[in-house]
């Protein structure tokens, strides 16, 4: 079956809890005290992150979301990853997806690298002997040898993002969902990275990736949206070649 | 629900005990010795303080003890099960239930460490279990159930109500003095009802029971049974009402 991304109506607030709004105890008050406090007390502020979203993404295409900061980007992506159920709206999702929004994830500093390889892979939902499958070509990737058997807190900031990297693109996806282009190590391994990602991006079937840099966008994606304020501002195709204020709208 | 998953809890609960005596010799041991201390210290002065001979005492401290602390732990560990696993939760999308069954796991292990070593001390005391001793398996499989939902309850809970982690501390201390742990429910004389109606002492009682080679009392079986499905029903309510909401709460 085709790979698709549906959101209709989609939007996600978030109710933000005062300590007061956190306890138990006044809300037992509330209940036998009733009125004006009752009130006061159920009214607790809502952040509208995405405000009724409409998005269709078909096979094929790389969207880039851009964006100002907090207008939306990351909670769109989560809501693609299935992090945050939206408020309102319907998300239909076909395919296996990957996110890589925060590639240092679950990274466990007192774990050696490899048990951190085995444990996200468990987290990712592989079976133990698929993932004992990987680890060899995931261990290569890294290039830190012996280095895979210590506790990944003696690691060195660089090699630390050398292992979430290599860990979390060893995964085969339909939909790609990526918060920022990765990009670590020195020049070697960044070319490397580089290689990797393109080619993850080439199998994946759908992109979505949120990133401020105008560049990669134009030469990565085929379609751009851009959010303010939890809303599509702007949503529009990517011709190859043209330069960003040359396209044409919609 | 994600007990259908093992693998996943198995290897992270696995996971966690490892950590955790990482750097220690004799590993998970160290609960059970501390645990022995403590049978020690205390069967010392309570079976003179209760009048019980100390041969029948200690196996009966034993194991109410080595019990309990799976209980208690359980209870606390699991106010915030989600909330110490926010990271991930905000990351990949697994079932919420994963990580509650994470927490019941290694406190089980823990348990099926301890609760050997008592037997064993228990068979050094002179006094030797029967074939009852085998309705302990189907008392185990119950306790872990047990535990199950109750993670699944009070970590939801009290992600949402952040008070209740330290009344549920309290909770735990206090039933743990007013429960037939330190003293045999048969001195309670006019105040038995204090244990009949306790249903943390039917769970107690059906692993206990068999390991003492005491009478089990079907009431214990009934107890536990109908707590397990009340649990249970509860834990399923409360899932399909606010799964979706959780990430936002943490």
């Amino acid at each position: 079956m085709d790979t698709f991304i549906r959101a209709q109506d989609v939007s996600v607030e978030f109710p933000i809890y005062e300590n007061s709004h956190r306890s138990l105890k006044n809300r037992m008050i509330d209940l036998t005290t009733g009125g004006r406090i009752a009130k006061d007390m159920s009214r607790h502020p809502v952040v509208t992150a995405l405000d009724r979203i409409h998005l269709n993404i078909s096979h094929g295409e790389k969207v880039a979301l851009v964006g100002h900061n907090g207008s939306g980007k990351t909670t769109l992506l989560r809501v693609l990853s299935g992090v945050y159920a939206p408020t309102r709206g319907k998300m239909e999702m076909h395919g296996r997806t990957a996110s890589l929004l925060d590639v240092s994830m679950g990274l466990d500093p007192d774990a050696t690298g490899f048990e951190n390889i085995y444990l996200r892979g468990i987290m990712d939902g592989l079976k133990p002997a698929v993932i004992r499958g990987k680890i060899d070509a995931i261990a290569d990737f890294t290039d830190l040898g012996d280095y895979l058997n210590l506790p990944v807190r003696t690691y060195s900031s660089g090699m630390m993002l050398r292992l979430a990297f290599a860990i979390s693109t060893s995964v085969e996806a339909d939909i790609l969902i990526m918060d920022e282009w990765l990009s670590v190590g020195d020049a070697e391994f960044s070319a490397k990275a580089k290689q990797r990602l393109d080619e993850m991006v080439g199998q994946a079937s759908i992109l979505v990736l949120a990133s401020h840099d105008l560049s990669l966008v134009a030469r990565v994606c085929t379609r751009m949206v851009r959010l303010e304020h939890g809303k599509i501002m702007e949503d529009c195709p990517i011709q190859k070649g043209d330069s960003m204020n040359q396209r044409g709208h919609q | 629900m994600a007990l259908l998953a093992p693998h996943v809890w198995l290897a992270l609960g696995w996971h966690d005990i490892k950590q955790r005596y990482r750097r220690s010799v004799i590993g998970p041991f160290w609960f059970t010795l501390s645990t022995l201390l403590m049978v020690g210290a205390l069967g010392f002065v309570y079976s003179t303080l209760l009048g019980q001979s100390l041969r029948e005492y200690l196996p009966y401290l034993g194991v109410g003890l080595v019990v309990w602390q799976y209980i208690g732990s359980v209870i606390n560990e699991g106010c915030s099960a989600f909330i110490s696993g926010s990271f991930l939760i905000k990351q990949v999308r697994i079932p919420l239930t994963i990580h509650a069954i994470r927490v019941v796991w290694r406190n089980f292990v823990i348990l099926l460490h301890s609760l050997p070593v008592v037997i064993i001390l228990m068979m050094f005391f002179g006094k030797f279990p029967n074939w009852e001793l085998l309705m302990i398996f189907p008392g185990l499989v119950i306790l872990f159930l047990q535990g199950v939902w109750v993670v699944v309850v009070s970590a939801t809970i009290c992600s949402r109500f952040r008070d209740v982690v330290p009344i549920a501390t309290n909770f735990v201390t206090i039933a743990f003095f007013v429960t037939p742990v330190l003293w045999p429910a048969s001195q309670l004389g006019n105040l038995a009802w204090v244990a009949e109606w306790n249903p943390l002492y039917h769970t107690i009682e059906i692993i206990r029971a068999p390991v003492l080679g005491g009478d089990l009392h079907w009431q214990s079986w009934v107890w536990s049974l109908g707590l397990l499905v009340a649990g249970f029903s509860f834990a399923q309510y409360l899932m399909t009402r606010v799964r979706e909401r959780v990430a936002y709460w943490i």
